[in-house]
């Protein structure tokens, strides 16, 4: 891994430059004393003449050991000065004894000095490279152990709230960073720890959005973009003492926690919504049942005094209207509580095969008063098409439409409703003119409640006509969407696998 | 006013229902006693006779299917009329199974709850039928000794199981068959489950006795509970519906 040694090489000259005071102090120290130990060495094997022929030796004990504990040229040092000590030792002996041949005493010393060299050079060679190893093994055992520690907090971290500020102090702290920045896309939030001497937000986003990540090794600052699969979801960057190695582990651990995060939000979301769902359908119900008594009442009173007779006209009209709206309120009272069943999912569905016309026609003439002002064109490809499904279901989903289609199309157009095969499934469509209905707002349309903020949208109606349409189509494995622009208008459409007809019929 | 002809028992917790029933009923020609509760309803039964009795299936205390079963141990014939909610086919089911003779969806009209209660007066009144008697509803006619159903006069050819359902539903002409009823009288009761059989089955007969099978005037579907086969009365009452003219001749109707 050279990429991995280079930054590790670069730091280690970088705090030698820093520490350069010191560190000529400690080589001038260790300098000495070798020379010092040679000193003595050269004196000692002088002054016994058995140590004589093995004082090359005894300089090598010294020089070995220089070059092993503190380095070439120290050891350099020391190998020169055994020569120069020996020499001037051999020399003062010579003057006395005359034993020695001074050429020859001078080619010995050459040789023994480039020896010497040589063997300082060798052996501290050997030394810098095991102490390197030894120190590279050893930062890595420690950004090991900080990685370490970093899963197992993020693995511990309380999901409840967004993770990202933790993510970024957990992440200055452990590994000992000068400062972070985390960009989480999503939420489109920076989080940061530490000092930062320039905007961190635009760091951060940059590297988002530039997809960069690189690391400066004069600056110490590192850049990734988390990425989920490969998909960018934010970006980190670090400034301080880690490797590329790590920052690509940090980011990796950071993208994951923002996926557990979101995956637990998700789930207790879930969770939550099926809840005050159930709660809802329950209440739903209830009041949907409260409301039977009374409609009973009135409906049996105003229906009793048509019965009776011996009203005057403008009594019977009226008399009417008290039955009428009793049963618009029924109307309304069933789907809320056909609604709180499916959502509930109570509902069991009941499919049959069902004629497409005779359901159509239902349809139509069902909503009679509503449909008085426009006109309807059922076009059907086959007349006698037939579908199984759940006959209750289907209708409330195309009374939906098509009382959808009355509310909010122009007055005396046409509303085409049209049933056409296509591969497995057949397709519903009511289509009508009408204000455009904005992009936005088509897929939540099909949610409860969900009201149109546009003025012209804007009809009498409960808000949850269309989630039962969807609902109905879906408990028949089917799907609801719906097209719309200002020229051609706005088509809903269902469509109702039609292999459930198969299913019924084997 | 003449002499009531229809005496009723109506059994319901509710004092508005029983409110808003009684002026026009007894406006009509009924003759209304009411009762709060099952309890109530059992001890009226027991000291005086009634014609038919309304019964509503959610009450506190024993409660509507409870009381049904115990009218039932002592008047087997005394029809019963559930008063009942939509989406309590389960309810529905369970009533006919007790022995109901109908049941009514609520919030009902008056006119539908008279025309099912003297459906079922009706039907009691009437002579027992003989098993292998011949049925005439409408353009259908159906000679059970001879196993023959025609329509106009035109013999229309059935498989057994059809011509088994036919019989089974025009001999309780009238009244609602349940798909457990159907499927045990004419497949046996290791096939009550059996709904889409039966519905099926069902769909071939229309388009044998009906003009317009989806749109059917004879064979009925209560829907998620079972069949009907209309009865005279009620093909007269679909035929006059919905002109206005004739809601004036059935509100005249019990005082002739």
């Amino acid at each position: 891994m050279p990429e991995a040694s280079n930054p590790v090489r670069i730091i280690l000259f970088g705090s030698l430059a820093r520490g350069s005071g010191l560190k000529a102090l400690l080589f001038v120290l260790q300098c000495a004393l070798g020379i010092i130990g040679v000193i003595l060495a050269a004196a000692l094997a002088h002054s016994f003449d058995w140590l004589l022929p093995v004082a090359a030796l005894i300089y090598l004990a010294i020089v070995v050991p220089t070059a092993l504990l503190c380095g070439f040229w120290q050891a350099v040092i020391v190998s020169l000065s055994a020569v120069v000590v020996h020499s001037f030792f051999t020399a003062r002996q010579a003057l006395f004894h005359l034993a020695a041949d001074p050429a020859n005493t001078i080619t010995d010393n050459a040789v023994t000095l480039v020896a010497f060299v040589l063997i300082a050079l060798v052996v501290s060679r050997l030394s810098a490279r095991v102490n390197r190893n030894a120190q590279q093994a050893e930062t890595r055992g420690e950004e090991m152990r900080d990685l370490y520690e970093f899963t197992r907090r993020t693995l511990a971290m309380n999901l409840h709230s967004e993770p990202g500020q933790q993510l970024a102090e957990l992440v200055q702290e452990i590994f000992a960073l000068e400062a972070v920045v985390i960009f989480d896309a999503d939420l489109h939030q920076t989080y940061q720890a530490g000092f930062w001497n320039q905007d961190p937000q635009d760091l951060a986003q940059n590297v988002y959005y530039f997809e960069t990540a690189d690391d400066d090794p004069v600056s110490g600052i590192g850049r990734r973009v988390l990425r989920l699969g490969a998909v960018p979801i934010g970006s980190v960057v670090v400034r301080g003492d880690t490797s590329p190695m790590t920052n690509n582990a940090i980011a990796s651990l950071i993208a994951t926690t923002f996926d557990r995060y979101r995956a637990f939000v998700n789930e207790s979301h879930i969770e939550t919504e099926r809840r005050t769902e159930q709660l809802r359908a329950t209440v739903l119900d209830n009041l949907a049942h409260a409301y039977k008594t009374p409609l009973t009442a009135i409906r049996a009173a105003s229906t009793g005094l048509g019965e009776m007779g011996r009203l005057s006209a403008p009594q019977s009209e009226l008399v009417a209207l008290i039955d009428e709206q009793a049963a618009v309120l029924n109307e309304l009272t069933n789907r809320l509580l056909t609604t709180a069943r499916l959502d509930a999912d109570e509902v069991a569905l009941r499919a049959a095969p069902v004629g497409v016309r005779s359901l159509i026609d239902e349809v139509v003439s069902g909503l009679k008063e509503r449909l008085a002002s426009m006109k309807v064109s059922v076009q059907l490809e086959d007349e006698k098409l037939e579908l199984c499904c759940d006959r209750q279901l289907m209708r409330a989903l195309l009374t939906q439409y098509i009382d959808n289609a009355c509310k909010y199309s122009i007055y005396g157009t046409t509303i085409s409703i049209g049933v056409a095969r296509a591969h497995a499934e057949t397709i519903f469509s009511v289509h009508s003119l009408g204000s455009e209905i904005p992009p936005a707002e088509r897929e939540r349309i099909f949610d409860r409640y969900y009201r149109s903020s546009m003025s012209s949208h804007r009809a009498a109606g409960t808000g949850i006509g269309l989630a039962v349409a969807k609902r109905a189509a879906q408990m028949h494995g089917g799907h609801v969407w719906v097209s719309s622009s200002q020229t051609e208008g706005t088509t809903f459409f269902a469509a109702i696998p039609t292999a459930v007809l198969q299913r019924s019929f084997s | 006013m003449s002499q009531p002809d229809i005496r009723i028992l109506l059994v319901d917790d509710e004092s508005a229902i029983r409110r808003a029933l009684r002026p026009p009923l007894s406006e009509l020609g009924f003759e209304v006693v009411e009762a709060i509760r099952g309890e109530e309803a059992l001890q009226l039964l027991r000291s005086s006779s009634f014609d038919a009795v309304l019964l509503d299936i959610n009450m506190p205390g024993i409660g509507g299917i409870e009381t049904l079963r115990r009218i039932r141990a002592v008047a087997p014939r005394l029809p019963v009329l559930m008063l009942t909610v939509r989406d309590a086919e389960e309810e529905k089911v369970k009533a006919l199974d007790e022995g109901a003779d109908d049941y009514i969806t609520k919030p009902f009209s008056i006119r539908e709850l008279i025309a099912r209660i003297r459906t079922a007066v009706r039907r009691v009144r009437a002579p027992t039928r003989a098993e292998d008697a011949l049925i005439e509803i409408g353009d259908i006619r159906l000679t059970p000794a001879q196993k023959r159903v025609t329509r106009r006069g035109q013999a229309v050819h059935l498989t057994r199981k059809e011509y088994g359902i036919l019989h089974c539903l025009m001999f309780h002409a009238g009244r609602p068959v349940s798909n457990a009823e159907l499927l045990t009288t004419v497949w046996g009761a290791e096939y009550r489950e059996e709904v889409e059989y039966l519905r099926t089955f069902v769909r071939q007969l229309r388009k044998k006795i009906e003009d317009d099978p989806s749109n059917p005037k004879y064979l009925l579907t209560d829907v998620y509970v079972g069949y009907r086969f209309v009865d005279a009365e009620m093909l007269l009452e679909q035929a006059a519906d919905p002109a206005p003219a004739a809601e004036e001749v059935e509100a005249a109707d019990p005082q002739n």
